[in-house]
């Protein structure tokens, strides 16, 4: 019921009736306005800087839903002050952003967050509890697909097998588009743009729990890799003229490389930053293990726990890894409230 | 935050609901893929079949279909033109690959719309059990059954097909019970008396009574299928509505832009041709 104003207070707001200094929110602070991300990995740690937030330094908060492009968008306006799972430097609107100065990405929160090109482990060891023989046994790297189109082969060209991409629009379709021609793969496979996230992680589902084989690009942490049994498929190591071959569309002969290790922040707006240097401190020093997280993530998808739910469970379950974030006096009353 | 609502009152069929999609992936999802490798042959059949067309004898056969529906010369050079400023932005293929898809979506809509429409009109029980999930099926957020569709038929054209006959369906069945139940009764009262069989009555008076009304429902039919082409490119169907949601996602509006012209050239088109051959049948 205590949220019943912060609501209207922020209704009012989006409504444009009350400024800033107007009497509804000099009542209370205003909220900070957090994106609403779709993915589970988003939408959790931003239960979890909620929780810090909110218990730790007393702020409300409040999320604001969006796409991925709008919320950045937002951002740079002060529309939203926090974006708690950025992958910083991947989208124009972002980097544009970053350069006018309006926006910051704090942190490294996710160390080995990771992207790629995955089976499911039952393609190549079998899976005798559920009858399922091993269809491509000697599968170890992305060279070794040249031997298996048939195995993963596409129904709409028939002949050729399908490589699940990211949908159209993001930047890894492009570079998995290009990995295609750098790895001789581009005869053999079609190219399957998948649409959506949604679309990819359905499709993937289906197949899994069907026990059909399915070749995808995929990334961590997500619920995906700690649900299910996966193999990741060997590349070359990274080279960076090498994926300077892959980001541009436009190379005719890439060269083959793993992706540019992922780096996940948390995405401020300025405003935000010069408000307060106290949470800007703590976000600049969450770290979050990515086997736990894929733990959690994969428990959450699973019961379709809410993510304010899967938060809790998660700073109480983890206390180690998130006291070393903040001070001890800020530490004690986010336990207290958990 | 529930509101006041009582809690004791709160109910959620979300767990069963998905624990039904489960079983049926596990069980029928096989079978299901089979069934729609077929619909997608024919799907990718029509498609190869538009690509052995020349670019020019394609623009030919639109034009002197609009000829001959609209017997208008400026009809017949003018739509052509559309379609080939839909070539000369470097859409050509994606504009076949939609045409393919809207083409399929709009023929299972004729096959399962227009005896639906019959049946309404002819009987009140099915009209009173039918109009209700009508409404569903033009109101239900695609998303919502988009993604169960494609658990147990695959991702791409398959379930895009799916999503547009659902959404496209209910304006040519209301409009065929609308045109049907306009017809003044004394004429089909006068052929029952002259001896006309149900089914005679139906093909050579009521039908083509109704026939504007049908055409009308058609043409509306092909406009919702249109507008579907977005959403169906984002279960991994692809075409024009690729190149739209591939602009929003990277804010390049310049691209969405020329996609989402190219979309409304291909609707005017077909909406010109279609409405000429409606009007012609009265």
């Amino acid at each position: 019921m205590k949220k019943l104003p912060t609501l209207l207070a922020s209704l009012l707001l989006a409504f444009g009736l009350a400024s800033t200094d107007s009497a509804a929110a000099a009542d209370q602070p205003a909220p900070i306005h957090f994106g609403a991300i779709g993915w589970e990995s988003g939408a959790l740690t931003t239960e979890i800087l909620r929780l810090i937030v909110e218990h730790g330094y007393g702020y409300p908060t409040d999320t604001l839903p969006g796409s991925t492009v709008s919320m950045e968008v937002a951002l740079a306006r002060n529309d939203l002050q926090v974006i708690a799972e950025e992958w910083a430097g991947r989208s124009p609107a972002w980097v544009k952003a970053e350069q006018a100065g309006q926006v910051f990405a704090l942190g490294d929160t996710v160390k080995n967050a990771e992207e790629g090109w995955w089976v499911p482990a039952y393609v190549i060891k079998g899976d005798p509890t559920r009858n399922l023989k091993p269809l491509a046994p000697d599968l170890r790297s992305v060279d070794d697909l040249k031997r298996y189109p048939q195995v993963f082969k596409d129904p709409e060209v028939p002949g050729k097998g399908r490589f699940l991409n990211s949908p159209s629009g993001w930047t890894s379709e492009t570079v998995n588009s290009q990995k295609l021609k750098a790895y001789g793969l581009d005869g053999l496979y079609n190219n399957f743009r998948s649409g959506s996230g949604a679309a990819l992680d359905a499709e993937i589902g289906s197949a899994i729990r069907r026990g059909q084989p399915v070749l995808f690009y995929y990334w961590s942490p997500t619920p995906l890799m700690g649900r299910y049994d996966l193999v990741r498929l060997e590349e070359p190591p990274f080279d960076a003229s090498a994926w300077a071959t892959l980001t541009d569309a436009a190379n005719p002969t890439p060269k083959g490389s793993r992706s540019l290790p992922a780096k996940l922040s948390i995405g401020v707006s300025k405003a935000f930053r010069d408000a307060h240097p106290e949470l800007v401190a703590v976000f600049e020093k969450v770290d979050l293990p990515i086997a736990t997280l894929n733990k959690a993530l994969a428990r959450m998808s699973e019961t379709r726990q809410p993510p304010r739910e899967a938060a809790l469970a998660f700073l109480r379950d983890n206390p180690t890894v998130w006291k070393a974030w903040l001070p001890a006096e800020n530490a004690a009353k986010v336990e207290a409230g958990l | 935050m529930s509101g006041g609502f009582p809690e004791a009152l709160q109910f959620s069929f979300a767990a069963w609901v998905n624990r039904l999609v489960d079983w049926l992936v596990l069980h029928y999802g096989d079978h299901l893929r089979s069934i729609s490798d077929q619909l997608l042959q024919l799907l990718v059949g029509l498609e190869n079949l538009l690509r052995l067309l020349p670019w020019w004898l394609l623009l030919l056969l639109v034009g002197l279909l609009a000829w001959h529906a609209s017997r208008s010369l400026a009809r017949a050079l003018v739509l052509p033109l559309l379609l080939a400023l839909i070539g000369m932005l470097g859409l050509w293929d994606k504009l076949l690959q939609t045409l393919a898809l809207v083409l399929v979506s709009t023929g299972l809509c004729v096959l399962v719309g227009v005896p639906l429409g019959i049946l309404l009109a002819t009987r009140p029980l099915a009209r009173r059990l039918v109009l209700p999930v009508l409404d569903v099926m033009q109101t239900l957020p695609a998303f919502v059954y988009l993604i169960p569709v494609l658990m147990l038929f695959g991702l791409g054209k398959v379930p895009a097909v799916f999503a547009t006959l659902i959404y496209a369906l209910p304006p040519l069945v209301r409009l065929t019970d609308l045109g049907l139940a306009q017809i003044d009764p004394s004429l089909l009262q006068a052929a029952h008396g002259l001896g006309a069989s149900r089914w005679q009555r139906l093909r050579r008076i009521a039908l083509p009574l109704a026939l504007p009304s049908i055409m009308a429902g058609l043409n509306q039919s092909v406009m919702m299928a249109l507008s579907m082409v977005v959403v169906a490119s984002m279960i991994g169907a692809r075409g024009l509505g690729e190149d739209v949601l591939a602009g929003i996602q990277t804010l390049n509006v310049g691209q969405g832009v020329e996609a989402g012209l190219a979309i409304v050239a291909l609707a005017m088109v077909i909406d010109r041709i279609s409405q000429a051959y409606g009007r012609t049948g009265r």
